[in-house]
């Protein structure tokens, strides 16, 4: 899947006081907007959530309001579709209250999305896990898992493609069967080897930091000499011993 | 010797955990199993969708990808890909079909099946163990146990996502969502036919631990 790179994530480099507001700031008022216009729901609100959200692109993150409409476009049939549902259904009114809450709630995630690098969402997406900690979460573990799939995307994608191409060439091009099949076999070998390749490089594999007290060290399939040592889990190392 | 003692030693121990979500921790492969995962549901949904039946009309292959993580890698395992997928799209990745990602789309008519998914692969996991601890009509079974699933969260959901999201009231959201019902029978008899593949490919993966049980 060429190209895949450029696409992904969403963020667009440029000026503007957007670009400069820490993502706590950004991501607390796209999320009021959202709460703001579901809990709502009037026209006259959502007009005002919309505005603003379209005065903070413009001014904030310096896009045209061209460029802005553009942004919709992936989400433009559900859109219409919709909106010329709720005119036929309840009007004018009550339409734009819903089309046009769905826009500024698109815009306010946005404009997130738009001025900040990837790295740095993720990495408050980490930071946000940390606090679960207690509840036996593990942020590094998160991490690893996020940046392992965004890794895998665009292998899955290149082997879908060739899968299809392959179908294709037998004239089974019409058979999902035969079209995803191998795909998903893939998909599995794929995270085989990288499994291997974590747990090679000693990554990935639980360490026996805090709250373990719900668990009983486990370890699946025995066999890779990861024996836990000392104390941890009582019952298990005697048994192991024994 | 102490390694083929832990072996013998683990089905006796893994008894009291294998029925919790988290009971069991997960080793790099099986934490490299639900990113990769997550990463062939992304691939399914942004991928142009086959053209299926003798009209050709392209079905997306977002919700194939959903019951796939729940009933090849099981519940607990399958229930996080999905949910790294909706993270993963939730902050901006533009891994969700249609809309481009960002949670914006927690505001838009979709966000009932979004929030569904999680839901789906845990109960068609919970019953792919089930149906996995035996040999015969595995596919009928998975199938059924698809079905189930969706029946049960993805398609409530969605009309709740629609009647909140979209303002639309129940029968006019009951229509639109019965609009995606073949497509989504057809992506549930794939998905079962798929996962009795890869449980041969992969006997170790679901069915091992299944039978362990």
């Amino acid at each position: 899947m060429r190209g895949f790179g450029s696409t992904m994530g969403l963020y667009e480099p440029g000026h503007g006081f957007l670009y400069r507001t820490p993502l706590p700031v950004k991501a607390a008022g796209s999320l009021a907007c959202a709460g703001v216009v579901l809990a709502w729901r009037s026209p006259s609100v959502t007009g005002v959530a919309l505005l603003l959200t379209l005065a903070v692109l413009m001014v904030g993150a310096h896009r045209s309001p061209a460029r802005i409409l553009r942004m919709l476009l992936p989400a433009a049939p559900v859109l219409v579709i919709l909106a010329l549902y709720q005119v036929w259904l309840q009007g004018w009114a009550a339409a734009f209250g819903v089309v046009g809450g769905i826009i500024a709630c698109l815009l306010a995630a946005r404009a997130l999305t738009l001025t900040t690098p990837v790295q740095d969402i993720l990495d408050g997406v980490v930071r946000l896990a940390g606090p679960f900690r207690v509840l036996g979460a593990q942020p590094e573990r998160f991490a690893l898992a996020l940046s392992v799939m965004l890794r895998s995307i665009p292998y899955l994608a290149g082997l879908f493609v060739d899968v299809r191409d392959a179908a294709k060439a037998r004239g089974l091009d019409r058979d999902p069967r035969v079209a995803v099949t191998p795909l998903v076999i893939g998909a599995v070998a794929y995270a085989h080897r990288t499994g291997e390749a974590l747990a090679a490089r000693g990554l990935g594999d639980h360490d026996d930091g805090s709250g373990d007290d719900d668990i009983d060290g486990v370890d699946i399939d025995g066999g890779d000499g990861d024996i836990d040592g000392g104390g941890a889990g009582s019952g298990d190392g005697s048994r192991v011993r024994t | 010797m102490q390694p083929a003692e832990k072996i013998t030693a683990d089905p006796v121990r893994s008894r009291p955990s294998s029925g919790r979500l988290s009971g069991r921790r997960w080793d790099a492969t099986d934490l490299s199993l639900v990113a990769v995962f997550a990463a062939l549901i992304a691939a399914l949904a942004i991928l142009p969708g086959i053209p299926m039946g003798p009209l050709g009309v392209p079905i997306t292959l977002q919700t194939l990808g959903v019951m796939l993580a729940g009933i090849v890698l099981g519940p607990a395992r399958g229930t996080a890909a999905v949910l790294l997928y909706l993270v993963a799209g939730l902050i901006g990745l533009p891994v969700f079909s249609g809309f481009s990602g960002g949670f914006g789309v927690l505001a838009g008519p979709s966000a009932g099946y979004l929030v569904a998914f999680p839901l789906a692969a845990l109960v068609a996991g919970l019953l792919a163990v089930v149906v996995l601890r035996r040999q015969r009509f595995r596919v009928p079974l998975l199938f059924l146990a698809c079905l189930s699933a969706s029946l049960v969260t993805i398609h409530p959901l969605g009309i709740a996502g629609l009647m909140v999201n979209a303002g639309l009231p129940l029968p006019e959201a009951v229509a639109v969502d019965a609009v995606y019902l073949p497509g989504d029978v057809l992506k549930n008899l794939l998905a079962a036919v798929i996962a009795v593949s890869v449980h041969r490919a992969f006997p170790r993966l679901l069915a091992g631990r299944a039978a362990r049980d």
